[in-house]
């Protein structure tokens, strides 16, 4: 008994008769015996299977020009694009997390449209395409894109399935018949089934008691029902295919927990008194039912019950932890808003200011510049004979290739490691908070991204992951409170974690630091100055190991050494803050920030001067001055 | 041909659909921002733009869709087409290009066409984007995502209505006029204050969450995609009135008055709001004329005005980055002072 994997193989064998109209499936799985079983099971459904690398340019999705051929020939050449498919046909796109965004925007576009839009020489074309998405990515790590995600029907996720097998008869029967079909007028049999109205109701009320608010969702759901009963040789659309449909479609996307059904309030349970007839008797909860003759149907469903035990079967793999995560509100959804990245883009084939030509194979992105080809090609014409058939003016050889080349600017990401300890609350919260406030402002101009990671009592938590939008980083600040012991080292750890990742997608992360460096708690998360010390020193080595720039604004009210010497071993300028203002915190980081060291007179005079603070007043000079 | 979802089947949505209308009625009033989460439907209004609008008249064989009517040859396919005889024409739906947004440069303003420089060594330009959108509305979904290049690109363009080529030995300028109708969830990322400025309209799109409503939506999304051209046919009645409304008002627009005390209130408004420079007033006073146009009324009245401010002004206020407060509200509070006085 295995119910997660039977809704894995009714997904597969839905796909393969319908791949279009469900638009395909977001595959969260680590390469492993379970994918490889399930994609063998498609396979074996779907022969046609096609495999698309995330690597492909615009032009092979798209169609285009062939340059090879179109140089042979001595005329134009067109090819026809992968994502062109006059048959239902599935794709398979691994490493789906890795998808540049221009290929994730192409991609969702045509699922949209249905159609290949028109490029420069061809007129849009009806394409009949589903998506099988591979997404590898771990936990802390970027999904597929967002826009993408959205798009695709069905969300499978088999990364914490054991191991694959133990289906149920049902399920092996499906399997054993499906190939011997007509897929063509299964989908018809599908998409003419009729629907009453209380299913669709029952769907919409699903959805939105799991917090799932796109209609996408809703349609892909009433889509996969259908689907399902089709498989089952069925006329009508029963519980059980709705409650699949649910746990294949809804469960996934859910952003909320339902309310416990005591808790649910009356009223919805008396309009749907109103709506229904009185004297119906409530839908009998048909047992599993051998799949050739599904049982006569009552007269019509009640669109609240159906709609509850809709809920409980899309609620019959959901783990309870992610259940109770939900009913916390800690994430939204669990599949998270990612944006889906390549790696390292900075230097680019692509975008970005405009470097000179240089020669270079027009491929894996790279743009042919046409005007440095011909420049290349010219003065050798007299040694090339063109051969006699060819209309070609030019011989154009592939020596002669010159590629665009760009430099891309990469992103910046500040991080601002808070201080929310006891001790550093007592002064300074408020204050750290006022800083990071205008450094936020500073930021929005110029389109940096932030990223929030607090720290107090045992462990840091990054408050707010990497983004532009400011208004959630305000929220997440003005929800820390302050209190507890400092786990400095975890602080530094987890940093260390969100900076190398930034790295990973090609951003330039620096962190702004605000503590009073003094560290009382250990990476273990045991009490003891000594040992917290001695471990905020060991990472603050780490982090110098990685180069990566940091700021450590001393939030105590006199410097303090220790904070110095942390700082010291970070490779991090210090600036000390007594009696400092959020304005002075802001001016210095952005001194750091655009390369200049910071103010070293202010910072040594600060350093000496810690108990004349009123000497020194320089929050409207400009620290580069 | 993949046939679009008709625009009168669209359920909700009311806001949306009104600033679309105002913007067919009325091109000048700029494009529409629609800001929402996903799978809302805002693609799905977009798409269905196309079909509902009438067909255009267009020079056959220029490549940017001008104007037989049009006395200003400033396209190179048109002046070379004018200059001979007698110039064909025909008609074409209105064009809804949808700018993806991974589009590199040179498919967006165009660029010099590789078949011929390769096949034949002539430089010839190959047309974009921008020059398939000319005349009609140029969709970017997601377009808070879009990459600077490519908002520096249309935000010089969207201004101008022109598209100026100069690269690759290449020196063309062609008309690109298009609406300009963006997407987006600004939860993801925000948009530059230059790029929003270019939106006339901005509309806050929500998922309805009326059950109702929803159920509406996905039973007549079932109905489209189980026979699309029967169901298109089925609606064909409210598209073609729909269509004959937006006709007459772009006819009545002309003879709309618009009294000097409103648009003293219209600079109000702005004034109130501390909106930088003046075009808000002016999309302010034109979207308020289309609406006035799409009611069938002969000037404009406050009641126009109270309607289409919070559409027109709500995107263009110096904004706080830190301020939660919904702009929304912002425009609502100068309306009840200005207004209310």
């Amino acid at each position: 008994m295995n119910l997660a994997w039977d809704d894995a193989l009714w997904a597969a064998a839905a796909l393969s008769i319908d791949p279009c109209g469900l638009r395909g499936v977001w595959l969260r799985a680590p390469h492993g015996p379970v994918r490889d079983e399930w994609l063998a099971q498609l396979t074996r459904l779907h022969p046609a299977l096609r495999r698309v690398p995330g690597h492909a340019d615009s032009e092979r999705l798209l169609g285009g020009l062939d340059l090879g051929a179109t140089l042979h020939a001595g005329r134009a050449i067109y090819q026809p694009g992968v994502l062109t498919q006059p048959d239902p046909t599935l794709l398979l796109l691994p490493m789906a997390e890795r998808l540049p965004d221009d290929t994730a925007a192409i991609l969702g576009q045509v699922l949209d449209q249905g159609q290949v839009p028109a490029g420069r020489q061809q007129t849009a074309q009806d394409t009949f395409i589903g998506l099988v998405a591979l997404d590898e990515s771990l936990e802390d790590e970027p999904p597929m894109a967002g826009g993408l995600q959205e798009r695709l029907g069905i969300w499978l996720d088999l990364r914490h399935m054991g191991r694959a097998g133990g289906e149920d008869d049902n399920t092996r029967w499906m399997l054993d018949t499906l190939p011997s079909m007509d897929l063509s007028a299964l989908r018809a049999h599908a998409l003419h089934l009729d629907m009453e109205d209380a299913v669709v109701q029952a769907v919409c009320q699903t959805a939105h008691t799991l917090g799932v608010d796109s209609l996408r969702a809703c349609l892909a759901t009433v889509k996969l029902a259908k689907l399902l009963a089709a498989l089952r040789g069925s006329d009508q659309v029963q519980e059980e295919d709705l409650g699949r449909a649910a746990r294949l479609v809804l469960t996934p996307r859910a952003t909320r927990a339902p309310v416990p059904p005591d808790q649910q309030a009356a009223p919805p349970e008396a309009e749907a008194q109103n709506d229904s007839p009185p004297d119906q008797p409530p839908p009998s909860d048909p047992p599993e039912q051998p799949p050739a003759d599904p049982p006569p149907e009552p007269p019509g469903f009640d669109p609240q019950d159906m709609a509850e035990l809709m809920l409980e079967a899309a609620l019959a793999t959901l783990p309870a932890d992610v259940l109770a995560l939900l009913a916390d509100h800690k994430t939204a959804a669990p599949a998270g808003r990612g944006q889906g990245r390549s790696g390292n883009r900075k230097p680019s084939f692509l975008r970005g200011t405009p470097l000179p030509p240089r020669p270079g194979n027009p491929r894996q992105g790279a743009r042919l510049h046409v005007l440095a080809t011909l420049n290349a090609a010219v003065p050798r014409q007299k040694l090339r004979r063109l051969p006699s058939h060819s209309r070609a003016k030019l011989a154009i050889r592939t020596e002669d290739f010159h590629v665009h080349r760009y430099a891309e600017h990469s992103p910046t990401c500040l991080i601002f490691a808070i201080d929310a300890s006891g001790s550093a609350a007592l002064h300074r919260l408020a204050e750290a908070k006022g800083a990071v406030e205008l450094l936020l402002t500073q930021s929005y101009a110029r389109r940096d991204q932030v990223c929030v990671i607090g720290f107090r009592g045992t462990q840091a938590e990054v408050l707010l992951p990497p983004t532009k939008s400011l208004v959630r980083a305000k929220r997440s600040l003005s929800g820390l409170p302050g209190g507890g012991g400092t786990p400095l080292a975890c602080a530094i750890e987890q940093c260390l974690q969100v900076a190398l990742a930034e790295k990973r997608l090609g951003h330039s992360p620096s962190l702004v630091m605000l503590s009073d460096g003094r560290p009382n708690v250990s990476l273990q998360g045991q009490g003891g100055r000594a040992q917290a010390l001695e471990d905020a020193l060991t990472l603050a080595r780490v982090w110098r190991g990685h180069q990566l720039p940091a700021i450590w604004l001393d939030t105590s009210a006199r410097p303090e050494p220790q904070a110095q010497q942390l700082a010291q071993a970070m490779g991090a300028h210090y600036v000390p803050l007594p009696m400092a203002n959020s304005n002075r915190m802001a001016q210095a980081v952005q001194a750091v920030q655009s390369g200049n060291t910071p103010p070293a007179t202010a910072t040594a005079r600060a350093a000496w001067q810690p108990n004349a603070p009123s000497a020194q007043t320089p929050v409207w000079r400009n620290p580069g001055a | 041909m993949a046939i679009p979802f008709p625009f009168s089947a669209i359920v909700g949505q009311d806001e949306m659909k009104l600033a679309i209308q105002i913007v067919a009625v009325d091109p000048k009033v700029g494009g529409v921002l629609a800001l929402g989460d996903r799978g809302t439907g805002k693609s799905t209004a977009v798409r269905a733009l196309a079909d509902l609008l009438p067909p255009i008249h267009v020079v056959k064989g220029c490549a940017y869709g001008c104007d037989p009517q049009s006395q200003l040859a400033n396209c190179p396919d048109c002046s070379r087409l004018k200059a001979g005889s007698k110039i064909a024409t025909e008609s074409k739906p209105v064009p809804v290009i949808d700018l993806p947004l991974g589009a590199t440069e040179d498919r967006v303003v165009g660029a010099l066409d590789l078949e011929q420089a390769l096949s034949q060594g002539i430089k010839a330009f190959s047309p974009g984007l921008l020059a398939q959108a000319n005349r009609g509305f140029l969709y970017i979904d997601e377009v808070n995502l879009l990459e600077d290049h490519l908002v520096d690109l249309l935000i010089d363009v969207a201004a101008s209505g022109e598209n100026v080529v100069e690269r690759e030995g290449l020196s063309i300028r062609h008309p690109a006029r298009f609406v300009l109708v963006g997407s987006g969830n600004p939860e993801e990322g925000e948009l530059r204050p230059q790029l929003l400025d270019r939106f006339g309209l901005s509309v806050e799109v929500r998922t309805p969450q009326d059950l109702d409503q929803r159920v509406l939506v996905i039973k007549r999304r079932d109905a489209f995609e189980r026979d699309p051209q029967a169901f298109r046919d089925s609606c064909a009645a409210d598209n073609e009135a729909l269509r004959k409304h937006i006709v007459k008002a772009r006819k009545g627009l002309e003879k709309v008055h618009t009294g000097d005390d409103l648009l003293r209130t219209c600079a109000q408004l702005c004034q109130k709001l501390g909106t930088d420079g003046l075009r808000a007033e002016l999309t302010l006073m034109r979207a308020s004329r289309a609406y006035a146009a799409l009611q069938g009324k002969k000037s404009v009245t406050t009641e126009h005005l109270r309607h289409i401010a919070p559409l027109a002004l709500r995107h263009r206020l110096r904004r706080n980055p830190l301020d939660d407060t919904g702009s929304g509200t912002r425009v609502q509070r100068a309306l009840e002072e200005v207004l209310g006085a």
